[in-house]
C-alpha cells in the first residue's frame, strides 16, 4: 500500500504499520499488542475514554493518555507497559472491582468476562482487598425491562450497551441515569405503551456487555436454576 | 390508615391533573431537542416537580426515548420527582455554611419535621432539601424557607421558623372559620 | 457623498441624554437614597429597608428618590444604603434595617440636621467633614477594574451604564475590527478567570480562524463552587458590562450567536440579564445590525440545572444540547468543534466583564495592573472567620497575608489563623507558612492550591482540616458526573476513608491509600473536576498531617469539631444555680437538673449541636467541649430527685 494511506509507528519497540486515521488502541490490538479496555468499541468516532484502562505513554506528550482517543501518527513512539501506566491501570481496575462482591462462580459471565481477562493480564485479584467493598446504593438486581435484568454492582458503566443500542436501533431504549457513584443504566419507559416500542429485543446490549451485568431474564433464571441444582448435588 | 389512603388518592388525583395540564401545554413548545432542559425546567417551575408520568410525554413530544429524558432529568440537581411541600425548606450546605454548622441545622430540621432530605411531609406542609450554596456566604448559616432567606440560623431558630409557620397557619384557619361562620349567619 | 454615522456617533446620541440624567443625579435637588438590592442585600433584609424608607418618607411628607443598586461586595455591612442629601457628599450607611431607615428619615432626611454618625460607614467622596471610605484599608487596598461600578449604578438602567462609559468599548471595537480586538486582548495577556487561566486572546484567535460557521460565544455563568458568588454579583449588579464583553467577544471571533449560561439557582441574575438584553436590543446595542454596522448578534439565556461539572466547557455544551452534562475527551477543543459541532468560545463572566475596559483603555493600561505573567485583578469571595467577609477585588500578585489581614481585617474576634482554602472544591488548604504566596494562577498552583473559582474560606483554629477535606470530597463525589472510573469510584473511596477518620476510625494504611489514590485520581481522571478534586485532601495531608493522626490514633479532634470525637459538659462550679438558659434551647431535651439544682448533659441524648454554649450567659460560661469524649471530668453528678423535693416541701 502507498505511504499516504499507511502510517508507521513504534509500540514497545515493535514497528507496526496501520491505515491512517486508525485509533492507537485498535492499531495495537490488531497487531497483537494487548491493551486492556472496556469502553472502546470499533467504529466509534469519539470514544468516551471513560474506563481509563487503555492508558499508554507517547514520547513527546505529557502524561499517560487513553490510547482509544489518540489517532496514529507517523513516527509515533508508544510505550504500553511503563510503571506509571501499570500503576494507573491497576488502580482503575481495583476501583472497578470494589463495587462487586467477586463471586464469579455465581455469574453468567464467568470464564468469558472481560474483567477476568484483565485481572489475569494485570495479575490482580477479582475481589477487592486494599480498598473497601462499597456496593452501589441500589438493588442487587433491577428488573425494569420486561425481559432484560440488570445487575448494577457488576456493571462497570463502560457504556457499550448505550452505544450499541443507539447504533442498532433508530432510537435507543436504554441510557445512563442518575449521576456520580450511583450512575446506572436505565430502561425507563420500556414498560410503557408506545415508549416501550423502542426496544426491539435485539439483545445487542446483552451480547456486548463485557461483564455480564445485562442478561435475558429467561436465560438468567435457567442459569441460576442449573447452578442451584449443581450446588445441591 | 384510612387517612393515609385518602391522602394517597388525593395525591394521585392531583398528579392526574398535573399530567393533563402538561399534555395541554406541550404542543405549543418547539420540538428542537435543545429545548429539552428548558421544557423540563418549565414543567417544574409551573407544577413544582416532574411527575414520572410526564417524562414519557416529554419524550414523545421531542420524539426521543423515555430513557434519554429520564437520564437527563436524573442527572441534574434541579429536578425533583415528588411534589414539594407548601413550605419548601432548603438548607444551604455551601462551604461557609458548612463550616458554620449547616449540617447541624439540617439535622435539626430532619428531627423536627420527621423527614429526611429530599422528602415531603405526609401532610404536604414541608419539604426538606439541601442546596449547594445560595450565595449569601457572609450570612452563614443560611436557610431558604419558601422565598425567604433566613440568615445566621441556629438550632433554636429552626424551632422558631417552624413555629412561625404553624402560628400563621393557625391564624389563617381561624380567620377562615370566622369567615365561614359569618357567611353562615348571613 | 453623505456617509452613514459611525457606531461612536450613534452611541453618543444615546449617551447624551443618559449623561444629562446622571449629572442631575450627582447634584440632586431632592435627597437620593441608594439601596443595595442584590441577592445578598435581599437576604439581609433590603426589601424591609426600602419599605421602611418609603413609609417613613410618606409619613413625613418628604420628597426623595429611592434607587435600587447592585452589590458593592461588602457583605458584612448589608443592607447597605447610600444617601445623597443635597449639599452633603454621598454618605454610605451600614446595616440599615427598617428601624434605622426610619431614624435616618427623621434625623437626616428631614431637614438635613443629623447625618447619624452611628450608622455611617463613610463618605464616597473626599470632603472636610466626614471620614471617607478610603480611610478604611478595605477600600484603600482594593483595586476595582471589574467591579468598579457594582453597587453604584442601577443594574436595571441602561442609562446609568451608558453614563459611566458603557458600550463605548463596543463602538470602538466595531470601528477597529475583529483582528484589532483579538490582538489587543492577546497583547493585554488577559487570562481566563474561570479557573484554568488560559489566555482569552489565543482562544478567540483559534475560533476566529476556524472555518466552520456560524460561530458561537458562550458566557459561562454556571458558578458552581459552593462558596463563590462573584459571577452572580457581576450579573446582578452590572449586567450590561457582561453583555458588552460578550458582544465584543462575538465580534472578535465572528460569532452570530451568543448564549449566557446561568445557574437556575440564580433567579435574580437571570431576570436582570434578561431585562438588560431587552434594553440593549431596544437601543440597537445587541440584535440586528448593531450600531448601524453589519454585525448582528442573537443573544439568549440558558439556565443551568445545577450540576457543578457543567462549569467544564464540554459538559456545559452537552447540557445545552439537551444531554447529560458529561465532559467529553479533548481534543477536539470547543473553539474548533463545540456546540452542535460549531466553533465555540466559552468565557467566564469575570473574563468577559474585564474585556470592555481593556478595549476602551487599551492593553497597556491593563498590563500596568497586576503581575507580568497575570495582569489585571482577581476577585475573591472571602468568607469564613474574617472580620469583613465579602467580595474583594485586588491586583494580581498581592500576598495572601495582605488580602486576609489588611484588606479583610484579619481573623474575627482575634482568634488565631489556621488555614485558608482557596479555589473552592478544586483548590487547596494553605497554612500560615504559605501566607506569603502571591495571588496569581502560577504561584497558587505551585503552593498546591488554585485560583479556581475564587472562593476563599478563611478558617480559625476551631475548624478541623480532616472535616474540611471530607466536606469538599463529599461535594465533588456528589457532583462527579460518573463517567470515568477514577472520579466516579475514586472520590467515593476517598470519602469513605475521610468519613471514617472523622469518626476516629482508620489506620496508617488508610492514610497511605488516601495519598496514593488522590495522586492517581489527579493523573487518571478524564476532566478537570476529577483532576482537581483531591487537592483539598493532598494539601491538608501535607500541611496538617498531625491532625489526621490524632483522629485515628488518639480518637481526638484537635479542633474540637468532629462530632463523633467530642463531648459537651457543664462545669458545675461555673454553672449558676437555678439558671435555665441552656434547658430551653436544647433541641433534644438532653439537659437535666442535678441534685444541687445546677444543670448537666445527658450524653446519650446529646446531639452535640453546641446550642447550649451560646445559650449559656457569658458571665457563667459554663459549657465546655472536650475531645476525646472520655475526657469529661467526673463531677459526681446526680439528677434531682423531684419526688423527694416535693415531699420536703
Amino acid at each position: 500500500m502507498s505511504k499516504d494511506v499507511m502510517v508507521t509507528l513504534t509500540v514497545d519497540g515493535l514497528e507496526i504499520s496501520v491505515p491512517r486515521g486508525t485509533k492507537l488502541l485498535k492499531a495495537c490490538l490488531d497487531n497483537g499488542i494487548y491493551i486492556p479496555s472496556l469502553c472502546y468499541l470499533d467504529g466509534m468516532d469519539h470514544p468516551p475514554a471513560s474506563c481509563r484502562l487503555c492508558l499508554v505513554e507517547i514520547e513527546g506528550r505529557p502524561g499517560p493518555l487513553p490510547s482509544c482517543s489518540q489517532t496514529v501518527e507517523d513516527g509515533m513512539v508508544v510505550h504500553t507497559e511503563t510503571d506509571e501506566v501499570r500503576l494507573l491501570q491497576k488502580t482503575a481496575f481495583r476501583l472497578l472491582v470494589s463495587t462487586n462482591d467477586g463471586k464469579c462462580r455465581l455469574c453468567m459471565a464467568n470464564k468469558h468476562c472481560e474483567m477476568q481477562k484483565i485481572a489475569k493480564f494485570l495479575h490482580m485479584p477479582l475481589r477487592t482487598k486494599k480498598l473497601r467493598h462499597i456496593p452501589k446504593d441500589m438493588p442487587e438486581v433491577i428488573e425494569e425491562h420486561p425481559c432484560i435484568v440488570y445487575e448494577p454492582n457488576k456493571c462497570v458503566l463502560c457504556g457499550r450497551c448505550v452505544y450499541i443500542c443507539s447504533q442498532q436501533n433508530y432510537d435507543f431504549a436504554l441510557d445512563f441515569a442518575k449521576r456520580g457513584f450511583n450512575t446506572t443504566i436505565s430502561f425507563f419507559g420500556s414498560r410503557e405503551e408506545g415508549v416501550g416500542d423502542y426496544c426491539r429485543n435485539c439483545r445487542a446490549c446483552v451480547d456486548i456487555c463485557p461483564v455480564g451485568a445485562l442478561n435475558l431474564k429467561d436465560e438468567r433464571d435457567a442459569f441460576l436454576q442449573n447452578l442451584q441444582a449443581k450446588i445441591s448435588a | 390508615m384510612v387517612d393515609n389512603l385518602e391522602q394517597d388518592q388525593e395525591i394521585d388525583l392531583e398528579e392526574e391533573r398535573v399530567l393533563d395540564a402538561i399534555a395541554a401545554e406541550l404542543p405549543g413548545i418547539s420540538r428542537d431537542v435543545h429545548q429539552l432542559i428548558p421544557v423540563l425546567q418549565k414543567i417544574q417551575h409551573i407544577h413544582g416537580y416532574l411527575p414520572l408520568g410526564s417524562i414519557g410525554m416529554v419524550a414523545a413530544h421531542f420524539g426521543i426515548p423515555g430513557a434519554k429524558v429520564f437520564g437527563v432529568a436524573t442527572f441534574y440537581n434541579q429536578f425533583r420527582f415528588n411534589p414539594p411541600g407548601r413550605h419548601p425548606i432548603k438548607v444551604c450546605l455551601g462551604t461557609a455554611c458548612h463550616v458554620k454548622g449547616g449540617e447541624i441545622i439540617l439535622e435539626n430540621f430532619t428531627r423536627r419535621l420527621g423527614i429526611e432530605e429530599g422528602e415531603t411531609t405526609k401532610d404536604r406542609e414541608y419539604s426538606l432539601e439541601r442546596v449547594a450554596c445560595v450565595g449569601c456566604c457572609a450570612l452563614a448559616p443560611v436557610v431558604v424557607v419558601g422565598e425567604k432567606i433566613e440568615s445566621y440560623v441556629t438550632p433554636s431558630k429552626v424551632e422558631g421558623v417552624i413555629t412561625e409557620i404553624e402560628i400563621q397557619n393557625e391564624i389563617a384557619e381561624r380567620e377562615k372559620a370566622k369567615d365561614e361562620q359569618q357567611s353562615d349567619s348571613e | 457623498m453623505s456617509s452613514n454615522p459611525t457606531p461612536s456617533e450613534l452611541l453618543s446620541e444615546l449617551t447624551q441624554a443618559a449623561e444629562k440624567q446622571w449629572q442631575a443625579l450627582q447634584n440632586p435637588a431632592v435627597p437620593v437614597i441608594y439601596v443595595g438590592h442584590a441577592t445578598c442585600g435581599r437576604a439581609a433584609g433590603s426589601q424591609e429597608t426600602i419599605d421602611g424608607f418609603r413609609d417613613a418618607l410618606a409619613e413625613k411628607g418628604i420628597e426623595a428618590e429611592i434607587i435600587t443598586v447592585g452589590c458593592l461586595g461588602h457583605c458584612y455591612a448589608e443592607p447597605l444604603v447610600t444617601i445623597h442629601y443635597p449639599g452633603f457628599p454621598p454618605l454610605m450607611y451600614q446595616k440599615v434595617g427598617a428601624g434605622e431607615a426610619r431614624v435616618l428619615v427623621n434625623s437626616f432626611l428631614q431637614g438635613g440636621e443629623d447625618p447619624c454618625f452611628e450608622y455611617l460607614l463613610g463618605a464616597l467622596e473626599p470632603n472636610d467633614t466626614f471620614p471617607t471610605l478610603m480611610d478604611y484599608p478595605r477600600y484603600l487596598y482594593e483595586k476595582r477594574v471589574i467591579m468598579d461600578q457594582c453597587g453604584l449604578i442601577d443594574p436595571h438602567s441602561l442609562d446609568h451604564y451608558l453614563a459611566v462609559g458603557g458600550y463605548q468599548a463596543l463602538a470602538k471595537a466595531l470601528e477597529k475590527g475583529d483582528k484589532w480586538v483579538v490582538e489587543e486582548i492577546k497583547s493585554a495577556h488577559l487570562r481566563g478567570r474561570g479557573g484554568a487561566g488560559f489566555p482569552a486572546g489565543i482562544k478567540w484567535d483559534i475560533a476566529r480562524q476556524a472555518e466552520k460557521t456560524p460561530k458561537v460565544v458562550i458566557c459561562n455563568g454556571d458558578e458552581g463552587d459552593p462558596g463563590a458568588y462573584m459571577d452572580r454579583t457581576l450579573m446582578e449588579s452590572n449586567p450590561h458590562q457582561v453583555l458588552e464583553g460578550l458582544a465584543i467577544a462575538a465580534l472578535a471571533v465572528g460569532a452570530s450567536r451568543a448564549i449566557l449560561y446561568i445557574r437556575a439557582e440564580y433567579p435574580l441574575a437571570v431576570s436582570t440579564i434578561e431585562d438588560a438584553i431587552a434594553a440593549a436590543k431596544e437601543h440597537n446595542l445587541l440584535g440586528e445590525r448593531i450600531l448601524g454596522t453589519d454585525f448582528s448578534l442573537e443573544v439568549s439565556v440558558f439556565q443551568g440545572s445545577g450540576a457543578f461539572v457543567c462549569g467544564e466547557e464540554t459538559a456545559l455544551i452537552q447540557s445545552i444540547q439537551g444531554n447529560r452534562g458529561m465532559p467529553q475527551y479533548r481534543p477536539p477543543y470547543p473553539a474548533v468543534e463545540g456546540l452542535d459541532g460549531l466553533p465555540t468560545v466559552i468565557n467566564n463572566v469575570k473574563t468577559l466583564s474585564t474585556v470592555p475596559s481593556i478595549v476602551r483603555k487599551g492593553s497597556h493600561w491593563f498590563k500596568a495592573i497586576g503581575t507580568e505573567k497575570t495582569p489585571g485583578t482577581a476577585i475573591f469571595s472571602v468568607v469564613g472567620d474574617v472580620e469583613y467577609p465579602g467580595l474583594v477585588e485586588v491586583p494580581m500578585g498581592v500576598s495572601l497575608e495582605h488580602l486576609i489581614f489588611e484588606v479583610c481585617g484579619g481573623i474575627k474576634d482575634g482568634k488565631p489563623f489556621k488555614a485558608v482554602q482557596i479555589g473552592g472544591p478544586s483548590g487547596g488548604c494553605l497554612p500560615e507558612s504559605e501566607l506569603s504566596t502571591s495571588i496569581d494562577f502560577d504561584s497558587l498552583r505551585q503552593a498546591g492550591a488554585m485560583m479556581g473559582s475564587g472562593g476563599m474560606v478563611v478558617m480559625n483554629d476551631e475548624t478541623c482540616m480532616v472535616e474540611v477535606a471530607r466536606y469538599f470530597i463529599d461535594f465533588t463525589q456528589h457532583e462527579s458526573c460518573g463517567k470515568c472510573t477514577f472520579c466516579r469510584i475514586g472520590t467515593r473511596h476517598l470519602l469513605e476513608i475521610l468519613t471514617g477518620l472523622t469518626k476516629g476510625e482508620g489506620s496508617d494504611d488508610d492514610i497511605a491509600e488516601l495519598q496514593t489514590l488522590s495522586e492517581e485520581t489527579i493523573i487518571g481522571s478524564l476532566c478537570s473536576l476529577g483532576k482537581t478534586a483531591p487537592n483539598p485532601v493532598l494539601t491538608t495531608l501535607r500541611f496538617f498531617k498531625d491532625e489526621y493522626l490524632a483522629h485515628y490514633r488518639e480518637h481526638r479532634c484537635p479542633a474540637l469539631m468532629c462530632r463523633d470525637l467530642i463531648a459537651y459538659y457543664i462545669d458545675l462550679d461555673a454553672c449558676a444555680r437555678g439558671c435555665d438558659a441552656c434547658v430551653a434551647c436544647c433541641p433534644t431535651e438532653a439537659i437535666f437538673t442535678t441534685s444541687n439544682r445546677k444543670k448537666a448533659i445527658d450524653q446519650e441524648k446529646c446531639v452535640k449541636c453546641g446550642e447550649c454554649v451560646y445559650a449559656c450567659p457569658p458571665e457563667y460560661d459554663a459549657v465546655f467541649k472536650v475531645s476525646p469524649p472520655e475526657m469529661i471530668p467526673d463531677q459526681g453528678i446526680k439528677p434531682l430527685d423531684e419526688k423527694k423535693e416535693e415531699n420536703n416541701e
